[in-house]
């Protein structure tokens, strides 16, 4: 693997006298950040472009100012922090920052934690030098989640930059404020810097990129967590309570496989009701994103008044009588645990469907690879600069393989291909070197093999392999008009410094070209034109070095998923292309290491979150009350391969699980003790709970639990099938998918989470759908409402799955699609 | 009977109307009754003039100007709990008070305290019973008054070391050398009066004195006067000389253990004392009574004058150390005593 | 102020008179003479005339000491610090508070606890305010550090009641609208002080 991985290499710079190491390539600031130097900076966020909105983090390097969060090091740079001329600066910014801005600290969320109030005393700005009339800046609610207090923006630009180069949503951008012009007095007597940023603020603020008072976005509110100052806030959250007031509790967010470090932020209720109550939940924007389950689906704990112990008794004769126990993988790697410690003293057979099809896959590939885990976790993934998406509604299924995708088209100057048979406008609009293949339905091995065509070494191929792909060659003439690129250079004023630039263009220019074409019957397939992505393909290919590919849970409930997971090894084998899988539930990973899963359930049936004869839930609707997750202690496993700690934010004062294990086969006093008796030889540790860390470095390292071991093992021949095109599906077609924001019961009981249970449709389809529709699976149906997803494109409608009451998962069986008859009511 | 008026003093002992055991049980009853509300009334009038020297208004809300704080305290000395110690000697804890009040109260019987007078014919039963000033007319009425005050001596100090507290113990033990000591001051300064008189009955001294404030003892012998008034506040135990339970050093020395109505006979002790003591110093130094026109009302203003000049000096004077106590009686007050009765004899032999 | 000022900051102008103390006498005739003196010297009744003086100054010259609580009050300190009083502005009637939640931070007997919530007009708006006045202990920080002026120290210092609830919830506290005109302006603890102007920089405005 190491041919792939671009070495780091290690230079040294010395700021302020001091010699640091820093990565070769990296932005001055983030060096400084990462040897614990500080240098002012607002606007600037890692792992996003930088704005210069700010322009705060000016530093003289080799005698030339320049901006730390947009100039690289060098090796042997020497940097000044402070000099006369920058400090004159900086204070000048920060005077123009606090220029309008309103005196409402008492009032504002922010409440002390705000950078504005920072910057202006850690450069001690004790009086205003500047004034301007200020303008009218209305309040507004953007969406169910947004608040946005313009009044008290100050134009960092850092929620468009998130949204845009992390999130990929772009809903929000700088518009015109409508201010008055600067004094032109100020142009000679403001220091330069100063007066282009106020020149810049004074005409802007933040909307809608939509045009409208609405956002058009997955309501992440990841924009309200880089928000420096009280101008973007939760709108349940707007003066419900100071900063100061709130515990923080680290947690690992519990609704997704991307197991992203939070803080529940909890205090008591109200003056009357001390019970304690999340209020929000933050992160560490700087090194994580959330998604708008992880922020807003926070209040899904389980209140109960005590131990029921009639209930508590009922369980375990429940548990003494019953064959199988069904779960679903929203549950900690100790409760894991225990169910597979069940499984062996007791004999019961345990039933997971999507961390069972997770499971066969990723033995199927292990036996290929010759190791346990995917290659790369997300993080790599995430640093490279080509990447591919397989299997997988990246808008839908995982908030961080999405951002990660287009993180990569933001900020490598990447590309991408994404491979998936529901249409979706948001991919496209990530970057400009992005190839989209609607494909059928059971086409995914065409892609698999198409990914093989483009980046494996054929010499590394088997001969049948490679015979089969070239069987899809073909050759034609044809006369094409190409587009050649000219450049042309051209002198431009800019609009923000007034400075003038020489820009170098490329002006498109049409010439005709007869040429040969080989024509490749896969692409074909996949349902796109042969040439034209021959040419965009070549293009993408320019100035790349490392590949990447997301592999979805489509892959994994499909009928040919061993030969899937077999392609996927090839890949890796004979390609530079590196896989990292999405598990399918927050804790699939886990529950596939952990337990021993089997298919059918049969005969008197516990579940855990689930349908059955007896449930324990953590709901609080089942038979006996379990802890939600932000009540329990335990360890998660991530699609970053790592187990990660989750802590109690709130009090649950019923039974757990390890109480049931006390009385069935006895256990260790706390549920977290556990935690080091996880399978060794499955790549966990045996670290205590306890030790476990849950935070992230200065420089961004994660340094979050443990990692878990890639165990390698012997790996087979690897003798992959061709692509079966039986198994392709045509008509009308349901997908088991859940909207953004949407997960598990858990994010649908959480009360600032609206999207609804129902069928998710492209608007026209919606539309021809009507209100409401039944599903006839063939035998079983549901009823269910028709939702209208703008995102949405093409005919294939989406059915959630995150209600487990209605169980979708024995709807559709061992595949994420079905063709079904779907009549109106 | 005839009510009888009296000119001469000489015939005044021979006109006498012979003296029932009745009215001298009715007097008894009398002293008892009228000398103990004296004494619950002189804690109200403690309170305000000493409230009033400290410009306070003392006891204000029971009763108009306070007045009814005596039944307030009396209801609430009487409805406390009586409580005992447990490793107090039970008997003589519980006799001790008696001692103190009994004494005191017995002590009046051969004081002077009212003109004497007959009840009206038309009352039932005692109709007619002729009630004398004095219980019990002894001539030797000083002696027994002050052997009796002696005798009080008992009270706190058998309550002090029955209660089996250490502040009790210390309080006792000041009773001791304090009463005994000044017992001789008491006697030796009134000896002087005494050998003038030359009698022991307070009719005498009374007698003696008549005539008008010229023929005042208290001319005749200033020194014996101040002398008595000295060791009286001693005897009496009050400022400066209130050592036996002073707060600040043994809590309530004697009382500490004492509660309820046990503390109130005490109480009730001291101040029949205070009043005897009053009565003595007006008796024999000031002139005593008169039994003509308003000789009544003056024989109580000296009794008040002498109670008021207590309270004064209370809340005027800071009391005394022990051992100042002691170096005033038997270096000061004794020698001076001793040299005034020697220099009576000699002017009387001259 | 250095250290040695700071020691001697009470030293000044005193008007202190030192006592001619003689010496204890050595000899029994010094002795004897000094208990002469001190018995004949009228000491003794000067204290008795000075009690004697105040008894009749106070009972028949009107000085007279005693104030009959709870029938007569004495006037109090406007730096008294007793029951906490919420103000209003005058002009509008609105309650001065703002919520920031300072005074619920500082408070080091953690007493005061306040529900704020965005209202209609955009605003912060406080739904509940407490102060538990069994907790307590009347140190004035809330007043001081309050930058609206709005939680001060008001005169009631009878704070003997069957609850404690009594007087410990916001309308209790605050200033009922129709005394509104006979609210007075505290000058205590954490009020402006007489000289604030001059400490004031001008900040530029372009209006």
């Amino acid at each position: 693997m190491s041919e792939v991985k671009t070495v780091e290499n290690m230079v040294s710079i010395t700021i302020d006298g001091t010699t640091y190491q820093a990565k070769e390539g990296e932005y001055i600031l983030n060096a400084a950040r990462a040897n614990d130097v500080f240098i002012p900076a607002i606007c600037y966020l890692t792992r996003c472009s930088p704005t210069l909105a700010c322009r705060l983090c000016l530093v003289e390097a080799d005698g030339k100012q320049v901006y730390a969060c947009n100039a690289k090091v060098k090796d042997g740079m020497e940097i000044t922090v402070d000099t006369p001329n920058i400090l004159e600066e900086r204070r000048a910014i920060m005077e123009v920052y606090d220029v309008n801005h309103p005196l409402q600290c008492g009032v504002c969320d922010k409440s002390g934690e705000c950078e504005l109030q920072n910057y202006t005393l850690e450069l001690a700005v004790d009086s205003q030098s500047y004034a301007i009339p200020d303008t009218k800046r209305e309040v507004k609610d953007w969406s169910t989640v947004l608040h946005y207090d313009a009044g008290l923006c100050i134009v960092c630009e850092r929620c468009t930059t998130v949204c845009k180069d992390m999130i990929g949503d772009a809903a929000i951008s700088t518009t015109k404020r409508g201010g008055e012009p600067l004094d032109k007095a100020y142009k000679e007597t403001m220091p330069k810097d100063a007066y282009a940023m106020w020149n810049k603020l004074q005409k802007s603020i933040i909307a809608p990129s939509n045009g409208t008072d609405y956002t058009n976005c997955s309501d992440c509110g990841e924009c309200t967590a880089v928000c420096p100052v009280g101008a973007l806030t939760g709108r349940d959250f707007v003066y419900t309570s100071n900063a100061w007031e709130l515990e923080r509790v680290p947690a690992t967010c519990a609704h997704c496989s991307s197991g992203c470090q939070i803080y529940y932020e909890k205090k008591h209720t109200s003056v009357f009701d001390r019970s304690e109550k999340i209020y929000r939940v933050t992160n560490e924007w700087n090194y994580v994103s959330l998604c708008g389950a992880g922020r807003y689906g926070y209040d899904f704990e389980n209140r109960v008044e005590g131990k029921d112990e009639a209930a508590f008794n009922a369980a375990v004769e429940a548990f003494k009588k019953a064959e199988t126990i069904r779960f679903n993988s929203v549950i900690t790697n100790e409760e894991a645990l225990m169910l597979q410690t069940l499984k062996e003293k007791m004999g019961f057979k345990l039933v997971n469907p999507d961390a069972r099809a997770f499971q066969k896959f990723l033995g199927a590939y292990a036996k290929a690879a010759g190791q346990s885990l995917y290659s790369y976790d997300f993080k790599e993934v995430m640093v490279t600069d080509f990447v591919i998406s397989v299997g997988a509604s990246l808008r839908n299924d995982n908030p961080n393989a999405r951002y990660a995708f287009n993180n990569i088209q933001k900020m490598n100057k990447g590309a991408g291909l994404y491979f998936h048979p529901v249409g979706d406008n948001l991919v496209p609009t990530f970057g400009k070197n992005i190839e989209v293949f609607t494909h059928k339905v059971g086409l995914e091995e065409a892609a698999l093999y198409l990914v093989l065509d483009l980046f494996a070494d054929k010499e590394k191929l088997p001969e049948d392999v490679k015979s089969y792909l070239e069987s899809f060659k073909s050759t034609t003439t044809k006369t094409v008009k190409e587009k050649v690129m000219k450049e042309v250079t051209e002198t431009v004023i800019d609009e923000e410094t007034g400075e003038e630039k020489q820009v170098t263009k490329k002006v498109p220019e049409m010439v005709e070209k007869e040429i040969t074409i080989e024509k490749n019957g896969l692409v074909e397939l996949l349902g796109k034109e042969s040439d034209a992505f021959d040419a965009a393909f070549e293009k993408m290919m320019k100035k790349k070095e490392s590949f990447s590919m997301i592999v979805g849970e489509d892959l994994y409930f499909h009928d040919r998923a061993e030969n899937i997971a077999k392609l996927i090894a090839l890949i890796e084998q004979t390609s530079p292309v590196r896989v990292a899988m999405i598990p399918p539930k927050t804790n699939s990973l886990g529950v596939a290491l952990i337990c021993d899963l089997d298919d059918e359930a049969t005969g008197y049936t516990v579940g855990y979150n689930e349908n059955g004869d007896f449930r324990l839930s953590a709901l609080g609707d089942g038979d006996l009350d379990m802890p939600a997750m932000n009540q329990q202690e335990g360890t998660l496993t991530n699609m970053h391969k790592r187990v990660t700690p989750t802590n109690a934010a709130l009090e649950y004062n019923g039974y757990e699980l390890n109480d049931l294990m006390k009385v069935l086969v006895g256990a260790p006093e706390l549920t977290v003790d556990w935690t080091e008796k996880l399978p060794v030889e499955k790549g966990f540790r045996t670290a205590k709970f306890d030790d476990l860390p849950n935070g992230y470095l200065n420089d961004g390292t994660e340094n979050r639990g443990y990692a878990l071991e890639n165990i390698t093992c012997e790996a087979e021949a690897i003798a992959v099938e061709k692509i079966d095109e039986n198994g392709v599906l045509e008509g009308e077609i349901v997908y088991r998918c859940n909207p953004q924001r949407q997960f598990n019961d858990f994010t649908d009981k959480a009360h600032e989470i609206f999207e609804g249970f129902g069928l998710y449709a492209a608007p026209e389809k919606a539309k021809a759908l009507g209100e409401k529709v039944e599903i006839d699976f063939g035998g079983k149906s549901i009823t269910v409402d028709v939702i209208e997803d703008e995102r949405m494109e093409g005919d294939i409608t989406a059915l959630a799955d995150f209600k487990s009451e209605a169980d979708v998962y024995s709807l559709f069986g061992p595949s994420r699609y079905r063709k079904v008859t779907i009549r109106k009511v | 009977m005839e009510v009888v008026s009296y000119r001469n003093v000489e015939t005044f002992v021979q006109h006498i109307p012979e003296v029932t055991a009745l009215g001298v049980w009715i007097k008894a009853i009398i002293i008892l009754a009228v000398i103990s509300a004296i004494a619950g009334f002189g804690t109200y009038v403690e309170r305000k003039v000493l409230a009033f020297m400290q410009r306070r208004l003392g006891p204000m809300h029971v009763g108009p100007y306070g007045l009814l704080q005596i039944i307030a305290d009396g209801i609430k000395l009487f409805t406390k709990e009586d409580i005992v110690p447990q490793n107090a000697n039970r008997f003589i804890f519980m006799v001790a008070p008696v001692i103190t009040a009994a004494t005191a109260f017995i002590a009046l019987a051969a004081v002077p305290v009212f003109p004497d007078f007959t009840i009206p014919e038309w009352i039932p039963v005692i109709g007619g019973t002729f009630v004398p000033s004095i219980a019990s007319d002894l001539n030797v009425g000083i002696l027994f008054v002050l052997g009796m005050m002696a005798a009080g001596l008992y009270g706190p100090l058998l309550a002090g070391m029955a209660q089996a507290n250490k502040w009790g113990i210390i309080g006792a033990a000041r009773t001791a050398i304090q009463f005994l000591s000044y017992e001789v001051v008491t006697g030796l300064s009134i000896l002087a009066p005494i050998m003038i008189v030359g009698s022991l009955s307070f009719v005498d001294f009374n007698a003696a004195q008549a005539g008008g404030v010229a023929n005042w003892l208290v001319w005749k012998q200033p020194v014996a006067f101040i002398l008595f008034l000295i060791a009286g506040f001693a005897e009496t135990n009050r400022t400066p000389f209130d050592l036996l339970e002073h707060e600040a050093e043994v809590v309530s020395g004697y009382a500490t253990e004492y509660s309820g109505m046990r503390w109130g006979m005490f109480f009730i002790g001291e101040y029949a004392n205070m009043i005897t003591i009053s009565v003595i110093a007006a008796i024999v130094f000031l002139g005593g009574y008169s039994t003509e026109g308003l000789g009544w009302l003056w024989i109580m203003l000296k009794i008040a004058f002498f109670f008021f000049l207590m309270l004064w000096v209370r809340a005027a004077w800071p009391h005394v150390r022990p051992d100042q106590l002691m170096w005033l009686c038997w270096k000061v007050l004794m020698p001076i005593a001793v040299i005034n009765v020697v220099i009576t004899g000699i002017v009387m032999m001259v | 102020m250095g250290l040695e000022q700071f020691k001697n900051r009470n030293v000044g102008q005193q008007e202190y008179v030192l006592l001619d103390l003689e010496h204890t006498p050595q000899t029994p005739m010094g002795k004897f003479k000094q208990v002469v003196k001190r018995t004949f010297k009228p000491e003794l009744f000067v204290g008795l005339g000075v009690t004697m003086r105040e008894m009749i100054n106070a009972l028949f010259k009107g000085q007279m000491h005693t104030i009959k609580y709870p029938f007569e009050k004495l006037p109090i300190s406007p730096r008294y610090r007793a029951i906490h009083e919420m103000l209003r502005l005058l002009e509008s009637g609105h309650y001065r508070c703002i919520g920031c939640g300072l005074c619920e931070k500082i408070c080091i007997s953690n007493c005061i606890t306040m529900d704020t919530r965005y209202d209609e007009n955009q605003r912060k708006e406080v739904s509940e305010y407490t102060i538990n006045f069994g907790r307590c202990i009347f140190c004035g920080y809330c007043a001081e550090v309050c930058p609206e002026l709005a939680i001060v120290h008001g005169p009631r210092y009878e704070t003997a009641s069957e609850q404690r609830a009594s007087f410990s919830l916001f309308e209790d506290m605050l200033t009922p609208i129709d005394k509104l005109n006979l609210q007075q302006e505290y000058d205590g603890f954490g009020a402006v002080t007489p000289n604030a102007d001059e400490n004031i920089k001008k900040t530029p405005l372009a209006y």
